[in-house]
C-alpha cells in the first residue's frame, strides 16, 4: 500500500514563464517564493511552494504527494516496481528544484506523472498573497483518466485513497479528512485536469468572480455549489489552457466508518446545485 | 411619534395586468391569491397578500404600513396634517379592496402613496408558492426620492422609523429588528425603485440567478453583498420599470449598540463583491444628486 499524506505541489511546463508568473501572482493571487532562471515557485499557504511553473513543454504536468517517512518512500518504490512501473529516483538537483529532501517519480496507469516527496519544505514566513483573493491553500487536483475504473482501482487499492463520491464515472478521492484531494475525470489524454485553491469564504469566491471578469479571464464554470462536497466554486482558465478553481466550504469526512459514498448524475446538476452550466470539456 | 408595526404590502400600477401576473407567478415565484379584471394579489408569507398589481394607474404606486390600532391611526392623521401632508381617509370600499379594516393615505414628497392601515388580513393558510424560489417574505422597499431630506424627516420624525445607515445621502430606515424596511435613494424622479423579497439562503438566491438568466430576465445588479446590511442580493427587472430583488442573510440591528454609519457614495458601498449596475442609484456615479437634497 502506497501511503499518501497530502497533495503537495503541482509542476507545470510553460513556454511563457513571465506570462505564467503574471497570471499566478496578479490574477490567481499567489506569492512568489522562488525565482530561478528557468522556474518560478509560488506559495499559497504555509508550505514553501505548492505550484511551480518551469520553462518547458506545457504538456509536462506533474502532481506531487507527500509521504510520511523514508520507509514509506522506499516501500512505494518497491511496490511500483513489483507492478512493473518504471520508478525514477530523483537526483539531488531535481529534489532541490522541488524543495524536497527526496522524491521518486512514476506514471499512473493513464500516464499521469506523479511524484512522491519526502520532507517537502515548510516556510518560516506566512503566505501573503499578491492580491487579496482570500486563499487559504492549495487543496486538490483533478487528474485525467483514460479508464476511470482502472485508475480508481490504482488510487484506491495500490494507494490509500478512498472514494468520497462519484459524479457519473468520475471518482472524487480522499486521502485525509478533506472530501477529495484527487478527482479523476475521463478524457483522452494524461495530465492535470484542474488545480484547486481553497478560499476563506463564499464572499471571496464571489469577489473573485467580479475581479476575474474585469480582468478578462475566461470563466468556465460557476459561480456554483457542488452537491458532492458542498463547496462553493468558480472555475476559470489559466495559461496553456489549464483550469483553475477557487472553492470554499469543502466538507470534511471525520468518521470513516459512517461515511458512505454517493452516486451523482453525470450532468450539470451533478456538478452544480445552483444551476450553473460547465464549459469545461471533462465536465460535459 | 407614530409607531410603524410592519411593512405590509406594495401596490403597483401596470399597463399590462396579464404580463405582470405572469411575472409575479412564473418568474418571481409568488402565490396568486385573487385575480379579477382590475387587480391581482400575491402572497409571499403568512400575510394575506404583500404584492398587488392593479391596472388602475391612478393608484400607481402605493406602500402599505401597518399601525397597531385606530387610536394610533388618528394620532398619525393629526401628526401628518400638522406637518403639511394631505391625508385621505379610506372609504369602507377602499379598505375592503386592500383587505384591511381602516386606512388613511397620503402622498410623500416624491409622489409615492403611503397607506397606513389597521387590522390587515392575515392568512390562516400556509404560503405555497408557484415555484420553489425559497421566498420567506416581503423584506423591504427601495424608493427613488426627489427629496431625501424631507423623506427622512417624514419617516424618522413624524413616523417611528430610525436611520440604520447612509450611503451618500441614501438612507436605510428600519422599523423593527431588520437592518431596513425602507431605503430612500436620491434620484431625479420619485417612485418605487425596487421591491425586495427575502429568500431562505444563498443557495436559493444563486439558483434564482441562473433561473432568471435562463428565462432571459434582465439582471440589474448582483449577485452581490451590501456592506451596510450584510445582505446578499440579486436585483432584476420587473414590469413597468420597477425592479425586484431577492435578499438573503444580513445582520440584524442590535438596537442597544447600533449607531448609523455613513458609507461613501460609490459603487463599492452598494456591493462589496464588486458587481456593477447601470442603475444610477446603485452605481454611485451621480454624486451631484446630493443636490436633490432640499
Amino acid at each position: 500500500m502506497i501511503k499518501l499524506q497530502k497533495v503537495c505541489y503541482v509542476r507545470l511546463g510553460t513556454r511563457d514563464l513571465e506570462g505564467a508568473t503574471r497570471f499566478a501572482t496578479n490574477i490567481l493571487g499567489l506569492e512568489v517564493s522562488g525565482w530561478r532562471r528557468d522556474a518560478r515557485h509560488f506559495k499559497s499557504d504555509q508550505r514553501e511552494h505548492t505550484l511551480c511553473y518551469f520553462d518547458g513543454d506545457p504538456k509536462v504536468q506533474i502532481a506531487g504527494f507527500e509521504v510520511a517517512d523514508k520507509d514509506d518512500l522506499d516501500q512505494a518504490a518497491v511496490e511500483l516496481e513489483r507492478l512493473g512501473q518504471h520508478v525514477h529516483v530523483g537526483t539531488r538537483e531535481e529534489a532541490d528544484a522541488r524543495v524536497v529532501r527526496e522524491f521518486i517519480g512514476f506514471s499512473d496507469p493513464t500516464g499521469n506523472r506523479i511524484e512522491l516527496a519526502w520532507r517537502p519544505a515548510v516556510s518560516s514566513t506566512r503566505y501573503h498573497g499578491t492580491r487579496d483573493a482570500g486563499i487559504t491553500g492549495f487543496s486538490h487536483i483533478g487528474l485525467c483518466t483514460t479508464n476511470a475504473a482502472r485508475d480508481e482501482a490504482f488510487w484506491t487499492r495500490i494507494c490509500n485513497a478512498r472514494v468520497s463520491d462519484r459524479i457519473g464515472e468520475a471518482a472524487l478521492l480522499r486521502i485525509d479528512e478533506v472530501h477529495h484531494s484527487i478527482a479523476l475525470f475521463a478524457t483522452d489524454r494524461p495530465g492535470i485536469q484542474h488545480i484547486n485553491h481553497q478560499v476563506e469564504t463564499g464572499d471571496d469566491v464571489m469577489r473573485s468572480l467580479f475581479f476575474l471578469r474585469e480582468h478578462g479571464v475566461n470563466i468556465t464554470f460557476g459561480p456554483g455549489r457542488h452537491p458532492s462536497s458542498s463547496a462553493k466554486f468558480l472555475y476559470f482558465e489559466g495559461p496553456d489552457g489549464m483550469v483553475f478553481e477557487y472553492s470554499s466550504g469543502v466538507r470534511s469526512i471525520a468518521d470513516e466508518l459512517l461515511y458512505r459514498e454517493r452516486q451523482l448524475r453525470a450532468d450539470p446538476e451533478g456538478f452544480c446545485q445552483w444551476g450553473a452550466k460547465p464549459r469545461i470539456r471533462e465536465f460535459i | 411619534m407614530i409607531a410603524i408595526d410592519q411593512l405590509r404590502y406594495v401596490r403597483l400600477g401596470t399597463r399590462d395586468l396579464g404580463a405582470s401576473v405572469d411575472f409575479a407567478h412564473r418568474i418571481l415565484g409568488l402565490e396568486l391569491v385573487e385575480q379579477d379584471s382590475t387587480q391581482a394579489t400575491f402572497r409571499s408569507d403568512f400575510r394575506d397578500h404583500t404584492l398587488v398589481f392593479t391596472n388602475d394607474m391612478k393608484l400607481a404606486q402605493t406602500i402599505g404600513f401597518e399601525v397597531r390600532d385606530v387610536e394610533t391611526l388618528e394620532r398619525a392623521a393629526d401628526a401628518l396634517a400638522r406637518n403639511g401632508y394631505d391625508i385621505t381617509r379610506g372609504t369602507p370600499e377602499e379598505a375592503a379592496r386592500r383587505k384591511v379594516k381602516f386606512l388613511l393615505s397620503f402622498a410623500d414628497a416624491s409622489g409615492v402613496t403611503i397607506d397606513l392601515v389597521v387590522r390587515p388580513l392575515h392568512s390562516g393558510w400556509r404560503y405555497f408558492p408557484s415555484r420553489d424560489a425559497g421566498i420567506t417574505g416581503l423584506e423591504a422597499v427601495a424608493l427613488r426620492s426627489t427629496s431625501v431630506a424631507k423623506g427622512e424627516a417624514l419617516w424618522t420624525e413624524v413616523l417611528g422609523g430610525k436611520v440604520s445607515d447612509w450611503v451618500g445621502d441614501a438612507a436605510f430606515i428600519r422599523f423593527d429588528g431588520a437592518h431596513h424596511r425602507l431605503a430612500l435613494h436620491p434620484s431625479a424622479s420619485g417612485g418605487v425603485l425596487a421591491v425586495e423579497f427575502a429568500v431562505e439562503s444563498v443557495d436559493q438566491l444563486m439558483q434564482s440567478s441562473y433561473f432568471l438568466q435562463d428565462q432571459q430576465v434582465r439582471i440589474a445588479h448582483g449577485p452581490g453583498r451590501r456592506p451596510a446590511s450584510g445582505q446578499m442580493f440579486l436585483t432584476f427587472a420587473g414590469p413597468d420599470g420597477v425592479l425586484f430583488s431577492y435578499v438573503a442573510e444580513g445582520s440584524p440591528i442590535v438596537e442597544a449598540t447600533h449607531r448609523p454609519r455613513q458609507f461613501p457614495r460609490r459603487a463599492q458601498s452598494f456591493c462589496g463583491w464588486g458587481s456593477r449596475s447601470d442603475i444610477p442609484e446603485f452605481n454611485g456615479d451621480g454624486g451631484e444628486l446630493a443636490g436633490a437634497r432640499t
